[in-house]
């Protein structure tokens, strides 16, 4: 421990002090709190069924399954994921996930959470682009998704606290606030068009407002297990079938787009607790 | 190193955005050359769209590349706005749309039926991981994401308003047709800002003539179950 700290001194030096993130909930802790806290939000309330099966969340499985993951010697290198550093310190995974996007030394940019973790994956383990491992990024058979939850878990409960101490982190929150209401493609949308007002929906789906603290920490809480779709998806994956929806281009994975955007969603549910890993519908 | 300070230092963001264009990587393990901060978030915005390799390479359904597409025009820089336009920005928007748009000589209501199915199709125009494929299934108006016309049929969307009796509140009569065909057309011209897409304007035309006359039929034709609720 005491080595794992100083490793993490200079990390912590260079992106300043950070507003302490809370202790650790358990998910559906979190998910009661909201609910008792905001009974009229059309959101939160929407599935009765998934609040219900939500201390049976099967998103759980795949904690385990990437907690051995983390920790197995994997990869060309035949290194664990201990080495890998997600911003406060080499394997020091407590509200790492929280505090994510940020400006990494080594890489001289701001990462999201799965771009720093392929990044590790190569870099440490020695995996290359098409190896399986990076190359499925999608499903809860993926290696990608089972540590994502793994780690995401460990900041569960902790307060969104993405840091804008470094003059990248500021310009990246920026540019995806731009993002988030820049009207575009064949259908003329912007994030806003869905996500600008309370409780409105398209078809049968309640949406969250980007406004609303307890709704946004929700609808950015992923890894998530999604009920329709029976797999455990990301942030990088809501991204992706947003923008399907709205007529954008096709976006790829691991851009600094989805930083972007991810670096203002993360922002906009700043101060709220997180449910990792969450359950929607 | 070297290349980072000298583009940092001095030249305008958007000449720097074309020096470097190809330098940024994807694979999320090397820095780029571009000073990001150097640069406003609208330009930053800009740059991670275009110079970043963030989108699939791909032909679009209404002509052209995922640039073109992603390219915005006057309207869609206009409206990229939080919340409501100001009175002045409502104003240059309804102008730009009402100048843009082309009224038909004449307009009668098609099948009712087909604009119950068009209405209801979210089909069409998206791309990516999976792309709609025109040829294979007509693209649809995706009406029922954001309007309810009739909550017998299916759970309805809540962006824009209900439109149940819509023409049985209204009637017919030509003012009322080109009314609506307008709005269809480009909404701009009565709601600036508004969410909803246009569906046959400058920028392109996402729904036939014959699909607007069928989506137009749902919500006027008497006979339609929109208008016998």
């Amino acid at each position: 421990m005491f080595k794992k700290a100083l490793l993490a001194l200079p990390v912590a030096m260079a992106v300043g002090a950070t507003a302490q993130a809370g202790e650790w909930q358990d998910p559906n802790d979190v998910l009661q709190q909201f609910l008792q806290e905001n009974p009229d939000s059309a959101y939160l309330h929407q599935s009765e069924m998934n609040i219900m099966m939500m201390p049976d969340n099967p998103a759980l499985w795949l904690v385990d399954e990437g907690e051995d993951l983390f920790y197995a010697q994997r990869g060309p290198n035949n290194v664990s994921l201990e080495g890998c550093d997600f911003g406060k310190g080499p394997g020091e995974l407590d509200g790492a996930y929280v505090e994510l996007p940020r400006y990494f030394e080594d890489t001289g940019k701001v990462m999201d959470f799965e771009m720093r973790l392929v990044h590790c994956m190569k870099e440490l383990q020695g995996f290359t682009s098409d190896d399986a491992a990076v190359a499925r990024r999608h499903g809860s058979g993926s290696d990608i998704m089972k540590l994502t939850t793994f780690i995401a878990h460990q900041s569960s409960g902790m307060a969104w606290n993405p840091p804008l101490d470094h003059p990248q982190e500021q310009a990246m929150r920026d540019a995806g606030e731009k993002l988030f209401y820049r009207r575009g493609g064949a259908m003329d949308f912007n994030c806003a068009s869905c996500h600008g007002d309370v409780g409105k929906q398209i078809r049968a789906s309640v949406l969250p407002h980007v406004g609303a603290g307890p709704e946004w920490s929700k609808a950015v809480s992923w890894p998530a297990h999604r009920a329709g779709h029976d797999n455990v998806r990301s942030q990088n994956h809501r991204i992706r079938g947003c923008v399907w929806q709205m007529r954008h281009a096709g976006i790829k994975a691991d851009t600094p787009v989805n930083t972007a955007l991810i670096s203002y969603w993360n922002d906009q549910a700043r101060g709220e607790p997180a449910i990792l890993p969450d359950l929607k519908r | 190193m070297f290349k980072k300070n000298a583009v940092a230092a001095g030249m305008a963001a958007f000449a720097s955005v074309a020096l470097t264009a190809g330098c940024a990587v994807a694979d999320g393990s090397k820095g780029s050359d571009v000073d990001i901060t150097a640069m406003s978030a609208d330009e930053l915005a800009e740059h991670l769209i275009f110079e970043t390799d963030s989108f699939r390479d791909q032909e679009m359904q209404e002509g052209g590349d995922w640039r073109d597409r992603m390219t915005q025009d006057d309207l869609q820089k206009a409206c990229s706005l939080k919340g409501d336009p100001d009175g002045e920005t409502a104003g240059q928007v309804v102008a730009m749309a009402r100048a843009s748009y082309e009224a038909p000589e004449s307009i009668e209501l098609g099948d009712w039926r087909k604009g119950a199915e068009l209405a209801d199709s979210g089909y069409g125009y998206r791309q990516g991981h999976r792309t709609d494929d025109h040829s294979q299934r007509e693209a649809g108006g995706n009406c029922y994401n954001c309007h309810v016309f009739d909550p017998r049929v299916s759970d309805q969307g809540t962006v824009g308003p209900s439109l149940q009796n819509y023409g049985a509140n209204r009637g017919t009569s030509e003012a009322v047709l080109r009314y609506v065909h307008e709005v269809i057309s480009n909404p701009h011209q009565y709601f600036p800002c508004t969410q909803m897409p246009r569906f046959n304007s400058d920028r392109h035309q996402l729904l036939s003539d014959e699909q607007i006359s069928h989506i137009m039929a749902y919500l006027l034709d008497p006979e339609s179950p929109v208008n016998n609720q």
